[in-house]
């Protein structure tokens, strides 16, 4: 009896979890809902982070958000989200991301497995003590986050070989939407031919319709809203296990 | 005549064998699937167990340094690192395969209850550790207290995926009709960590990120 209530705990609990959003994929490397960094170090920082992906492979991102609207803890809220957003390459799930709570006063590096080794928490906690949270304090988000990137991006280079592209590059050149897509509808294409030589059409068409309406045919890529210009950034595939520091101002 | 009746018999006899024969096929080749399946979500859970074996540890490892450098701090009281060490020791004593998962839930329980007491042991010492600003300043410290966070946050994270690849493992044994030979194939359930004091309550969430008008300042 015991045994079901624990399992029932437990299922409420995964539910608790599914029940909370977490926040769709950035587009950028770098990132500012909360509008506290000036547009110009906003872009160059951007820049600078895709160059170190082409360089390196390794993808470290910068989130800037007003609030953490969550009641977990912020090292549990941050590394689901780095989790879902897929940060660093899949072989080498080397990607890392600083999360800004501006109005909460909180921050967190989030280090994927792969960076662990070159980002040890004690280096991140460091990063976030030395170079970022004194500039916090003094209002200078725009040299705190530069003094933060670079020492991030001192401590992880070097540790792999980028290929010249990003993942977001590669996804577009090879296509956004997934083969199974056009196989799918190929298959609903025959299907349809084989029916509607038997029975009556209205048969086919429901078919149609309802696969139509519960898949959706479009398959938006997983680029995020990168647009056209074909920068910004794209997961790669990458996983957390709880790595790095965090801090606060 | 007879022989005519004979032949019919005998036909029938054969189709019923070889509805038969099929029932058996479709039989073995689901349950050779299912145990393909079953096989590869019971190593899920094995490397899983391997991985919340790492973090703590990478935690019990971290201790002796936690304790040499706390314990050169002047006047530091020595019960609370008396109780950490312990309760590392008593960890220890809990043995269990690093390899394969617990099959039997007293003894994942057991596990568990001796890395808890280590657990609180640790908070004690770090609200202990804050009358000491001496301590809490120095560069070791302040790393050493980066890592044992960092490490803990390792074992929430490696926990929950543990009770994750379980559970996809305990529903795959007791579905249908898995549930008919799981037993047979020497598949049993598995038990998996209880949630941590607190977890209950489920986190209130409320997401408007990217729209700062709704935010409250």
């Amino acid at each position: 009896m015991k045994r079901y209530w624990i399992v029932l705990v437990f299922a409420f609990c995964l539910r608790a979890f599914a029940d909370e959003v977490i926040p769709p994929a950035p587009a950028q490397y770098f990132n500012d809902h909360a509008g506290v960094v000036s547009s110009a170090t906003a872009s160059q920082l951007n820049q600078t982070l895709e160059d170190f992906e082409r360089q390196t492979s390794e993808q470290i991102l910068v989130v800037i958000f007003p609030t953490m609207q969550s009641d977990s803890s912020i090292e549990d809220y941050t590394v689901r989200v780095a989790r879902a957003w897929k940060v660093g390459q899949k072989d080498n799930n080397n990607g890392a991301v600083l999360f800004v709570f501006v109005q909460d006063h909180k921050m967190f590096l989030q280090v994927g497995y792969g960076l662990e080794g070159v980002l040890p928490d004690a280096l991140c906690k460091r990063i976030i003590d030395e170079q970022i949270s004194p500039r916090f304090k003094a209002g200078d988000f725009d040299g705190g986050l530069t003094a933060g990137v670079q020492s991030i991006l001192a401590a992880t280079k070097g540790e792999y070989k980028g290929t010249g592209a990003t993942a977001a590059d590669s996804r577009t050149s090879h296509g956004s939407s997934s083969p199974f897509l056009g196989f799918g509808f190929i298959v609903l294409i025959i299907i349809f031919i084989i029916f509607s030589r038997g029975s009556g059409m209205f048969l086919p068409w429901l078919l149609l319709a309802s696969s139509g309406s519960s898949r959706g045919w479009g398959g938006g890529g997983f680029s995020g809203g990168g647009g056209f210009s074909g920068g910004g950034f794209s997961g790669g595939g990458g996983s957390f296990g709880g790595g790095g520091a965090g801090g606060s101002w | 005549m007879t022989l005519k009746r004979i032949m019919k018999k005998l036909g029938i006899i054969l189709g019923v064998l070889v509805i038969i024969g099929i029932f058996i096929l479709i039989l073995v080749v689901t349950a050779g699937g299912s145990y393909n399946r079953l096989v590869k979500l019971s190593q899920a859970v094995d490397s899983q167990w391997a991985q919340v074996q790492n973090v703590y540890q990478r935690r019990a490892d971290l201790i002796p340094n936690l304790v040499a450098t706390v314990s050169g701090a002047a006047g530091f009281e020595k019960s609370t690192l008396t109780e950490i060490t312990q309760a590392r020791a008593s960890v220890g004593q809990v043995k269990i395969d690093p390899n394969t998962a617990p099959t039997d839930p007293a003894k994942l329980a057991a596990f568990d209850q001796a890395q808890g007491q280590l657990s609180s042991a640790l908070s004690r010492l770090m609200v202990v550790v804050e009358r000491y600003p001496n301590l809490t300043a120095t560069e070791n410290f302040r790393d050493l207290q980066a890592q044992l966070e960092g490490t803990e946050n390792r074992i929430s994270v490696e926990r929950r995926d543990f009770n994750q690849a379980v559970q996809a493992y305990d529903t795959a044994i007791k579905s249908f009709p898995t549930l008919f030979y799981a037993g047979a194939m020497h598949f049993y359930e598995k038990p998996y960590f209880s949630a941590a004091p607190g977890a209950e309550t489920a986190p209130k969430v409320q997401f408007n990120f990217g729209n700062p008008a709704t935010n409250t300042p």
